[in-house]
């Protein structure tokens, strides 16, 4: 029987008066590597941040690791310490996220508030450096980072406790191609195996390397739910969840010449 | 039609200029940081010493710089800073840009009136008003402005041959509370991105006025930016905090040291620290 990693059911959830999630219900078990699409204000960021306990379900249930996501049980301080040490979320900006004068600092910071002690924070530093290949930032400030430097930074600040759950969101925004490819290629194959992996994204050309299966949100309800692949077959579905769009446009050259079509992109 | 042309160029350039005025400003004060973190990354005396311990040696040399009541001792503390800044691989022209020119600036215009108000043996007399300047005067004026010279050149090291974040963990590691050293860094860390956000939004502003713009306006437009800038600041400091949340925070900040003392470091806090005790000793 495979463990569940988070159960939503029938989950609500209002930002300032506008409902972000409206009668939200997935599952997700433990060791999977998922990837939630939706347009912009689709209720992803959201969600990613309800299913790292930093916002509330207004109703319905919603179940993380076996913890209930409530207010009231995160009071508690050893659900929370058992919830933050299993799960890591990388936000989109990472200027939000390296809020540590260097590099080191961001490193420790994590291990540091779970209580680790000194000589461990400091040997999964030095591991963590190494197979991030950032030892030579270790000393750097974040505001003299790279856009790619720094979201690698990110990731490693959560990678170093080695949750069990790492949730990413909009990994790829805004970084070079060479940076993202880069990023890519370790959410495919760095990550290990027996990790759960939920990355928020409307960049499709990833998703098919970092998840198996993918689920489509829609004004903060699921509006399809299955393989990556399918998904991506679906083009119906991309295009009335403003994934993709129809564009036309003319071939250049002359033979070309006032020749127009739609292309899905 | 030709003057109107003109006025409206010229009221276009005041409107640019503002904005230009901001956007320079802001790039000149990053500049400045990224020169002091260069300079605190060189090879040189001061920046070789574990932070705790050039925090407190420096701290001790100031304290005997306030603390004696010699003109010639304070002459000594003085050139002492000079020649540390100048084995720091700091000039004189940068030390007199950045403390000398404005301290004897503001502290000599709080003790000007000291030269001719205390009482003493007359050295000169102010032509037009008569007033006599005293010997205790000047030497009273000369005691105010050294301490404040070669305490603010001592303070400025400490700034220029030390890393931001190494001053936080000396602070720290000589027992100022974590959470202060924590928000020290993050305003630290914030100023920057506040800085290129609103020099992001200055030169969006600066590529869209084409027309001119009035007084008025123009004072529209920095009102609009500060309070832009206050908005992403509250959303900003929101953001951060639950990044904190997300990393295990539960408003307890721990610090990781990693500073080592070797020998040399012992000799200048030992050095230092005799400075005070001798000039207080000498005056007892």
């Amino acid at each position: 029987m495979t463990a569940t990693a988070f159960d939503f059911r029938d989950v609500t959830y209002a930002y300032r008066g506008q409902a972000a999630l409206a009668g939200l219900s997935f599952a997700v078990d433990l060791g999977e590597r998922v990837t939630l699409l939706g347009a912009n204000g689709s209720g992803k960021s959201t969600l990613l941040r309800m299913m790292d306990a930093l916002c509330f379900p207004a109703a319905g249930t919603a179940l993380a690791l076996g913890a209930s996501l409530t207010e009231a049980a995160f009071v508690d301080e050893a659900v929370n310490y058992a919830f933050r040490r299993r799960v890591g979320l990388v936000f989109q900006n990472p200027d939000v996220q390296l809020f540590n004068p260097t590099v080191l600092d961001e490193l420790a910071f994590g291990p540091l508030q779970l209580g680790w002690d000194k000589a461990r924070v400091k040997a999964a530093i030095e591991a963590t450096l190494a197979r991030f290949g950032i030892g030579h930032l270790r000393d750097r400030p974040p505001h003299r980072l790279s856009g790619g430097e720094k979201k690698r930074v990110a990731i490693a600040s959560v990678i170093i406790t080695e949750p069990d759950v790492l949730l990413l969101d909009e990994p790829t925004a805004a970084l070079d191609p060479r940076s993202r490819a880069d990023l890519v290629a370790f959410l495919a194959h760095g990550l290990g195996a027996g990790r759960t992996v939920i990355t928020a994204t409307h960049d499709l050309d990833i998703i098919d390397d970092i998840s198996d299966r993918s689920i489509v949100l829609e004004e903060g309800r699921v509006a399809a739910d299955g393989a990556t692949l399918d998904i991506l077959h679906d083009v119906d579905l991309l295009r009335r969840t403003h994934l993709v769009f129809e564009h036309h446009h003319s071939h250049a050259g002359p033979q070309a010449a006032g020749h127009g079509h739609l292309h899905d992109h | 039609m030709g003057e109107e042309r003109s006025d409206a160029r010229s009221a276009g350039r005041s409107g640019r200029g503002v904005i230009d005025a901001l956007v320079r400003g802001l790039v000149e004060a990053e500049r400045h940081a990224l020169d002091a973190e260069r300079l605190a990354d060189a090879a040189g005396l001061l920046q070789r010493f574990d932070p705790r311990i050039k925090l407190v040696a420096l701290f001790a040399l100031i304290v005997g710089a306030v603390a004696t009541r010699s003109l010639t001792t304070l002459a000594v503390l003085f050139l002492v800073a000079v020649a540390l800044a100048a084995l720091s691989g700091i000039s004189p022209v940068r030390l007199g840009r950045q403390v000398w020119a404005g301290v004897l600036l503001f502290s000599g215009l709080v003790v000007l009136p000291a030269l001719v108000l205390v009482p003493g043996e007359a050295v000169a007399q102010l032509p037009f008003v008569g007033w006599t300047i005293t010997l205790q005067g000047l030497r009273s004026a000369a005691f105010v402005i050294g301490r404040a010279e070669t305490a603010a050149t001592l303070a400025l090291l400490l700034v220029l041959t030390t890393p931001w974040p190494h001053v936080l963990k000396a602070l720290s590691g000589l027992g100022v509370p974590a959470v202060i050293v924590a928000i020290l860094g993050m305003t630290y860390r914030y100023i920057f991105v506040l800085m290129q956000a609103a020099r992001d939004m200055m030169e969006a502003r600066r590529s869209r006025v084409l027309a001119p713009t009035s007084g008025r306006e123009r004072r529209r437009l920095l009102l609009t930016a500060a309070g832009m800038l206050l908005a992403r600041t509250l959303a900003l400091g929101t953001e951060v905090h639950f990044a904190m949340i997300a990393r295990g925070y539960r408003g307890e900040v721990r610090l990781l040291h990693d500073f080592r003392t070797a020998p040399f470091d012992w000799m200048f806090l030992a050095l230092a620290l005799t400075v005070p005790v001798v000039i207080t000793g000498w005056q007892l």
